[in-house]
């Protein structure tokens, strides 16, 4: 039968599906676990082997598993996807018009300029297609930095204005950025939800084309009953080393675990909280995040609501659909390791808390193994620690009594059942590798040719090899430090500045390489055989500093890039929706003498009649006049004009700008003191912005 | 001759700033920004004339602030008088539209065209389309009987009381390292 609406997914098929999926990654655990017991049983098996084999099942599991999605997408990478949510749309009737869609992109502090221009781009691109009414954007602020703030509004203005947008892209600042990124998103839902059939929502460094958009609205428009399409981003515009290696391997390694996620998956996909289409009434009817059982308000809050909203609409009867094969969705990378582990500690926090989904009675199946998988991501780094050190102390009981007893010694088959195990880890860890590379073979090309991508795969390998134990001491960390209650704000990636300077690198990764030393140190004393076991995981340990600076280096990325090496065919031929992202808009070009000027969004919100003006008609003028509260504003603002902005702290400077009376008053002050009644950094201000204008204007 | 020299200095820094504030407001015609800048210092020389002890700099900008704010505002709304919201739309419907590039001699034109007037009165700077509420109401979730564990665990479970054993083992230990110390050690 032809799959020409998502109901037509036959019941057998997604069994089927699973069986084979299960079968294949529990069949290599299920063998895996015989071998390893095969050695133990020998010399009968002890509690430490007990445990040992405990703790091996569950990791090897995770990698048997992996295993089984790389391998079934491979297949169906060979012999097609006949279930493809994408292709229901070759059916949809093109003549109808497209549900209205509202495309959201909740922001906090993030770059205004890379903001604003992406999605210029996305409006250009969405306008080319015909069908942009159907489309509005809304940026969603939640940014607590004035200057991030001010930046926003110009942007946007000045977006408006350019493109003539004024009433289909809004911005919208929240007063309380209660609960995040998700409460950004129910307050979105709450105050026009019901405005629209279909949300899209994008972070803040997403690009998407307009044909991806209208294309997602016409595979909901076509299938009813899907709730959510969630598209594989493709991480893009990588310059440093970190970026450089994870965009190539989401281009060759991405395509492979994809279709092998829609292969066990189908319509019971995840959700990964942007660059996805979502169902508006249902998603407002039914996934609103529930409480967590637990005591504090922080407790019952869940932070990563992606996962849990994907649940809740199955829950309710709709499929959510992996549309992986989908081109024109794009993101960026971390820049750097640093910053792809604060994201980590952000993320492990949040995939912790779904342990209450794991075993609520009404969660899917398909969305149980996605929590398990989300939970094990991070659960296995704790878990792998306490497996080496007791298979250390295991080994070293077994050498030292190996040494007065025959008893202990291993039987020649052992070894051999060793080597075999330890050959099947190794290909089981490296089979996504290869098929990525031999799906990837035949497109070469566009990865530079073929001995380009054989390097680049051979540097992200060793990478990867290099990168992981450093990985695993912070996800072990970060899991402890998640079971000890200690909090994980949902803090701004740094996706500009990426180069690590030494002393940084000293600071972040020192106790990573002393941990390296001790490790070598005590196995080189006490078992110098399992030093040599160990050597990927020291050498991981002790080459952190250097490893995270080479990684975090632009210049180094550069220099790949100029070498063809980690190409990305998104560089040999650069998309228009990616041209031109890293030109500032022209609202957010400052002056060269001002370019590094600290607190410049302040700066503009007083000083300049355009920003003013544009930031005080999007406030929401008090009707209620409290005196203490204008007394206390206009302390501050004489604070701020006579000491600087310094002399406030970010919250005071906050509330400044979310009085209009305030601002209307500091604008008027400001022009009308003397330079000796001014701060010198308002003279400094002053002086180089009138200059800036003074010479621009005589242009 | 000091006197009047420290007077000249004090206009001359009231012209400069009363530029400075014309060109922020990007008037791009140099003949339109000398006129308006002898209008407003001529006027400020009155109002100076009868209040002496006020500083040029200060008159000078207060009635240019003043009249620029109700040309805004009469940009934007024609209200009579200067009002800070209507004068904030109209300065920004001023400077988003290219108002300033296409009519670069009307700024503070005591009588704007009805196209200048029309074409900042389009400027409809939404934040969002008309709001409709809807309530979203927050799903409710069966944990399973880990929920009621937990639930147990969380009534019986305080820091105070782990604290509080925590003190009493230590005091136990110091009692006993004590006992020990006092009977045994010393055999």
């Amino acid at each position: 039968m032809k799959f020409r609406r998502a109901t037509d997914l036959p019941r057998e098929a997604v069994s089927l599906r699973q069986a084979l999926f299960l079968a294949t990654g529990g069949g290599i655990t299920i063998a895996g676990a015989w071998m390893l017991y095969d050695i133990y049983r020998d010399n009968g098996i002890s509690t430490l082997e007990g445990i040992l084999l405990a703790l091996f099942v569950v990791l090897f599991g995770q990698i048997a598993f992996g295993f089984s999605i790389a391998f079934w997408g491979f297949v169906k990478r060979l012999f097609g996807e006949r279930f493809q949510i994408m292709d229901t749309i070759k059916e949809a009737d093109e003549s109808q018009p497209l549900g209205s869609t509202a495309i959201v992109m909740p922001v906090y502090n993030e770059d205004a300029a890379r903001i604003f221009r992406g999605l210029e781009n996305m409006l250009i691109s969405l306008r080319a297609t015909g069908h942009s009414d159907a489309f509005d954007f809304f940026i969603l602020s939640d940014s607590n930095q004035p200057d991030s703030w001010i930046d926003e509004e110009c942007a946007w203005v000045s977006l408006c204005s350019r493109l003539q947008a004024y009433g289909r892209v809004f911005y919208r600042k929240r007063r309380v950025s209660l609960h995040g990124k998700s409460g950004n998103i129910a307050d979105f839902c709450r105050r026009w939800g019901k405005r629209y059939r279909y949300m899209i929502i994008l972070d803040a460094d997403s690009v998407m084309a307009g044909e991806t958009f209208v294309r997602l609205a016409r595979a909901m428009d076509a299938n009813p009953q899907v709730g959510l399409i969630q598209t594989a981003p493709q991480i893009v515009r990588g310059t440093s080393v970190f970026q450089r290696i994870i965009q190539f391997s989401t281009h060759t390694l991405g395509p492979i675990f994809a279709a092998g996620s829609n292969f066990w998956h189908l319509a019971g996909a995840n959700y990964w909280g942007h660059n996805a289409i979502i169902r508006l009434q249902p998603f407002m009817e039914h996934c609103v995040l529930p409480e967590l059982p637990g005591v504090t308000a922080a407790d019952r809050h869940i932070l990563s609501h992606d996962t849990v909203e994907a649940a809740l609409m199955q829950q309710a009867g709709y499929q959510v659909w992996f549309a992986n094969d989908e081109p024109g969705s794009y993101e960026e990378g971390p820049p750097n390791l640093t910053e792809s582990l604060k994201r980590d500690r952000r993320w492990c926090q949040g995939n912790l808390q779904h342990f209450w989904f794991l075993l609520a009675p009404k969660t899917g199946f398909t969305n149980r193994i996605h929590i398990f998988f989300g939970l094990m991501a991070y659960l296995s780094a704790p878990l792998l620690v306490v497996f080496i050190v007791l298979n250390a102390i295991d080994f070293y009981w077994k050498q030292k009594y190996a040494m007065l007893s025959s008893q202990f010694a291993y039987a020649e088959g052992a070894w051999v059942t060793s080597l075999l195990l330890l050959g099947l880890t190794l290909l089981l860890l490296f089979a996504a590798k290869i098929f990525g590379l031999l799906y990837t073979l035949p497109r070469a090309r566009k990865f530079g040719g073929v001995f380009s991508l054989f390097i680049g795969s051979a540097i992200e390998a060793i990478s990867s090899i290099l990168l992981a134990p450093i990985m695993l001491y912070f996800y072990t960390k970060f899991v402890l430090l998640t079971l000890l209650g200690l909090r994980v704000n949902w803090k701004t990636q740094n996706r500009s500045d990426s180069t690590i300077p030494f002393g940084q690198a000293l600071r972040e990764y020192g106790e990573v390489t002393l941990l390296g030393i001790a490790v070598a140190a005590a196995t080189l004393y006490w078992m110098p055989v399992l030093t040599l076991w160990l050597s990927p995981l020291l050498a991981g340990w002790l080459l952190a500093i250097p490893l995270v600076m080479l990684t975090s280096s632009d210049r180094v990325g550069k220099w790949l890039l100029r070498h063809k090496l980690l190409l990305i065919p998104d560089e040999e031929q650069v998309p228009d929706i990616l041209q031109n992202l890293d030109v500032p808009p022209p609202a957010l070009v400052r002056p060269e003498t001002l370019e590094n000027v600290p607190h410049y969004g302040v700066l503009q919100a007083l000083l300049a009649p355009f920003a003013n003006s544009v930031h005080i008609s999007l406030l929401r003028r008090s009707r209620v006049r409290a005196k203490h509260k204008e007394d206390y504003l206009d302390a501050l603002a004489t604070r701020l004009l006579s000491e600087g902005p310094e002399a406030l702290n970010r919250r005071e400077i906050m509330a400044l700008l979310w009085s209009a009376d305030a601002l209307t008053n500091l604008h008027r002050r400001i022009w009308r003191m003397s330079e000796g009644e001014l701060h010198p950094w308002w003279r400094y201000a002053m002086h180089h912005y009138n200059e800036a204008y003074s010479s621009r204007s005589l242009r | 001759m000091g006197e009047m020299s420290t007077n000249l200095a004090a206009w001359n820094v009231a012209a400069l700033r009363l530029e400075d504030y014309l060109r922020a407001h990007r008037v791009h015609d140099r003949e339109r920004l000398l006129h308006l800048n002898l209008d407003l210092l001529d006027a400020a020389h009155r109002a100076h004339a009868t209040s002496p002890d006020r500083p040029p700099l200060e008159i000078t900008m207060e009635l240019a602030t003043l009249r620029v704010e109700a040309w805004f505002s009469k940009l934007a709304g024609d209200s009579a008088s200067p009002d800070p919201s209507l004068a904030a739309r109209g300065r920004a419907a001023w400077f988003a539209s290219g108002l300033h590039r296409e009519w670069p001699t009307a700024f503070l034109d005591p009588e704007p065209s009805l196209e200048l007037l029309s074409a900042a009165r389009s400027v409809s700077m939404q934040a969002g389309p008309a709001l409709e509420f809807s309530s979203l109401l927050r799903t409710e979730m069966d944990y399973g009987p880990m929920e009621d564990i937990a639930g147990g665990t969380w009534q019986q479970f305080s820091w105070g009381h782990v604290l509080r054993a925590f003190f009493i083992w230590v005091f136990i230990f110091f009692v006993a390292y004590g006992a020990y110390l006092t009977f045994f050690a010393s055999q």
